[in-house]
């Protein structure tokens, strides 16, 4: 197997007495997309500037391409930070001339979708337009490893789409991506995931290791809205999916109690849980 | 109503630079302008020299303060193109001539006033580098700096601080940028502007206000080169410790202030207490004014205004290599490869 292009081994990170990071490991391999998953404030962004160099490690070392974070590593490496990092006065072509000069490489060629908005600053376009620059920016030096931070956030589903078309386009070509994201249906596309919770990595692997044995019990009734606010009411973690009320991180004999309680007739069954589901029960635990 | 006032005092309370600039701002102010507003001096530094220095010296009004380690034999014009005092009496001459300092605008009038109760025949009284006492004359010089300042603690500060709050100083570190090419593209252009309005200024207040310009121009633009480098670092030093473009404004404006107030551009040194002059030797304004005044009015040779230029220097070198250490952290605070505290 090829060297991994990014590896961290134990990092930690801690401000003052909060440990914003916790003792996390990971890797990303060449064509691998690497997906980390955790709630607002789990530290996935700590963790992403640990690993681009803009924040030093309390404990634990990271490499990447086999060496210490540095300026001849960032040459290798693309990244679309949350805020995008465009500036926002300068031209959708001043932008990507500036990215390319700073980086040595020729004129990378204008997204088809900004051809017409190439002389616009790049304040007065959509963002999900914003998006697609910063990615072609990220792109231009033909990086062997993409560091995306919610790269689809706020982006319509559409565009969403076209963008993890490009992402698997360039992991197809070699390219190691780490992408952290909030969407399970964006967590599905991954070929790895990292599940982080307070910190701490709680979880890691394909996506039936990160679910694990969570459990879900699936409960369909004539009135799923009186259902729902039952269960609700009884004090269960309560998601709808269509009709069907389901139920996380509890038992059968807790849901009968609560519906019959309720009057409500109906058997709680049990159902796989979903990836979302497994998040909200390790996040509870 | 109620709850908005509420709201409005929590927040005033959490920001503690506006309650700085509520509660401290007033109080400086008051202070500052109690004690150094004060356009009267009352103590002229003079020099009395020439064969009947002695003879002179004891009938001078108290106003003019004679000072004892100026051998008789100096050059009564040269201890005032050197700015050494304000006043010179050259006393070999019949009768004694009376050498005022146009360029120190308010002890001259000062001394004018002292000497028009002298009998005519006593005393030739000859104003220097500014014979009809013009403000312009005086202020120009120092409005340079004043602009000068303004450009690079303001400007400076607002498009560094822009970085940071777009987030695209986090882009910049990621780039294989080294820290040192960030810092000088970013203060380079501020610096080149800098230069122009300079230059313009200058140009300008030649023309339109007809100041002189009797000494080096070349002297004059190393002078703005050095005080440029202090301004400059003090706009980035700003910067690193501002998070949005209002915390920078607010800041420069505290140190735009005192510079306006106490570096003698307005009002004179010399008749401020000691007790807040000293505000006024620690600031790089005072120094240009010294420069700027001593090269545009008087012709100062690099000789007299060593002192002023050995002064910004040790700011230049100061200012900006904390400016540039803070700004580097910022850009790559594990470029030295080490952890961090725990």
């Amino acid at each position: 197997m090829s060297e991994p292009l990014l590896r961290a081994s134990h990092v930690t990170r801690t401000f003052g007495h909060f440990t914003a990071v916790d003792d996390v490991s990971l890797t990303v391999e060449p064509g691998e997309i690497v997906g980390l998953l955790g709630a607002n404030g789990a530290g996935k962004t700590t963790l992403i500037r640990m690993i681009l160099g803009l924040l030093p490690a309390s404990e634990g070392d990271l490499e990447l391409f086999g060496a210490e974070p540095s300026i001849e590593t960032r040459t290798r490496l693309g990244y679309v930070p949350q805020g995008l990092g465009l500036w926002d006065s300068l031209t959708s072509r001043e932008n990507l001339d500036f990215v390319d000069d700073a980086y040595g490489v020729a004129s990378t060629p204008m997204p088809d979708a900004l051809a017409d908005l190439a002389d616009r600053p790049v304040g007065q376009i959509g963002l999900g337009y914003q998006r697609q620059l910063a990615f072609a920016a990220a792109l231009g030096h033909e990086p062997e490893l993409l560091v995306l931070d919610e790269p689809t956030s706020g982006v319509d589903p559409l565009s969403r789409a076209r963008l993890w078309d490009a992402i698997h386009e360039r992991a197809d070509s070699g390219v190691g991506v780490l992408v952290t994201t909030h969407y399970m249906q964006e967590a599905q596309q991954c070929d790895r995931l990292v599940l982080m919770s307070q910190g701490k990595q709680v979880a890691a692997g394909q996506e039936s290791d990160i679910i694990g044995d969570a459990a879900a019990l699936e409960v369909e009734t004539d009135d799923w809205r009186a259902t729902f606010a039952a269960l609700s009411d009884a004090g269960l973690l309560v998601s709808l999916a269509g009709t069907r009320v389901r139920v996380v991180d509890s038992d059968a004999d807790a849901v009968s109690k609560a519906l019959a309680d309720a009057g409500i007739q109906g058997q709680p069954e049990h159902a796989t849980a979903t990836l979302e589901e497994a998040m909200v029960v390790r996040e509870r635990a | 109503m109620k709850a908005m006032i509420l709201k409005e005092f929590r927040e005033l309370r959490r920001d503690k630079r506006t309650m700085a600039m509520l509660i401290a701002l007033p109080i400086l102010l008051l202070v500052i302008f109690g004690y150094a507003a004060n356009f009267t001096v009352d103590e002229i530094p003079t020099a009395v020299v020439g064969d009947n220095a002695e003879q002179v010296e004891g009938q001078l009004p108290d106003l003019f303060a004679v000072e004892d380690d100026i051998s008789s034999d100096e050059d009564a014009q040269d201890l005032l193109r050197d700015n050494v005092v304000d006043v010179a009496v050259d006393t070999s001459t019949q009768p004694a001539t009376v050498y005022i300092d146009g360029s120190s605008l308010f002890a001259a009038q000062s001394a004018q006033a002292g000497l028009a109760q002298a009998p005519d025949d006593l005393v030739d009284v000859e104003v220097l580098y500014n014979p009809d006492l013009t403000t312009a004359w005086v202020m120009v010089p120092a409005l340079i700096g004043l602009i000068l300042t303004f450009i690079g603690t303001i400007i400076t500060s607002i498009g560094l601080v822009k970085e940071r709050q777009n987030g695209t100083i986090e882009q910049l570190a990621v780039m294989p940028l080294k820290a040192s090419e960030v810092i000088m593209g970013k203060i380079v252009p501020y610096f080149i502007l800098a230069c122009f309005d300079m230059i313009i200024v200058t140009v300008l207040g030649v023309w339109l206000f007809d100041v002189p310009f009797v000494g080096s121009v070349w002297l004059l633009a190393l002078g703005g080169a050095i005080f440029l480098f202090v301004v400059l670092g003090l706009g980035v030093l700003i910067s690193t410790a501002s998070q949005t473009q209002a915390q920078a404004i607010q800041m420069a404006m505290m140190m735009l202030l005192p510079q306006i107030l106490l570096s003698g551009f307005i009002f004179p040194l010399e008749a401020m207490p000691a007790g807040i002059s000293w505000i006024g030797y620690i600031l790089p304004l005072t120094y240009w004014v010294e420069i700027s005044q001593g090269i545009m009015l008087r012709g100062a040779g690099f000789d007299s205004l060593s002192w002023a230029f050995g002064v910004l220097v040790l700011m230049a070198v100061v200012i900006f290599t904390a400016a540039v250490v803070r700004f580097r952290r910022d850009l790559a605070p594990s470029a030295h490869g080490k952890k961090a505290s725990k």
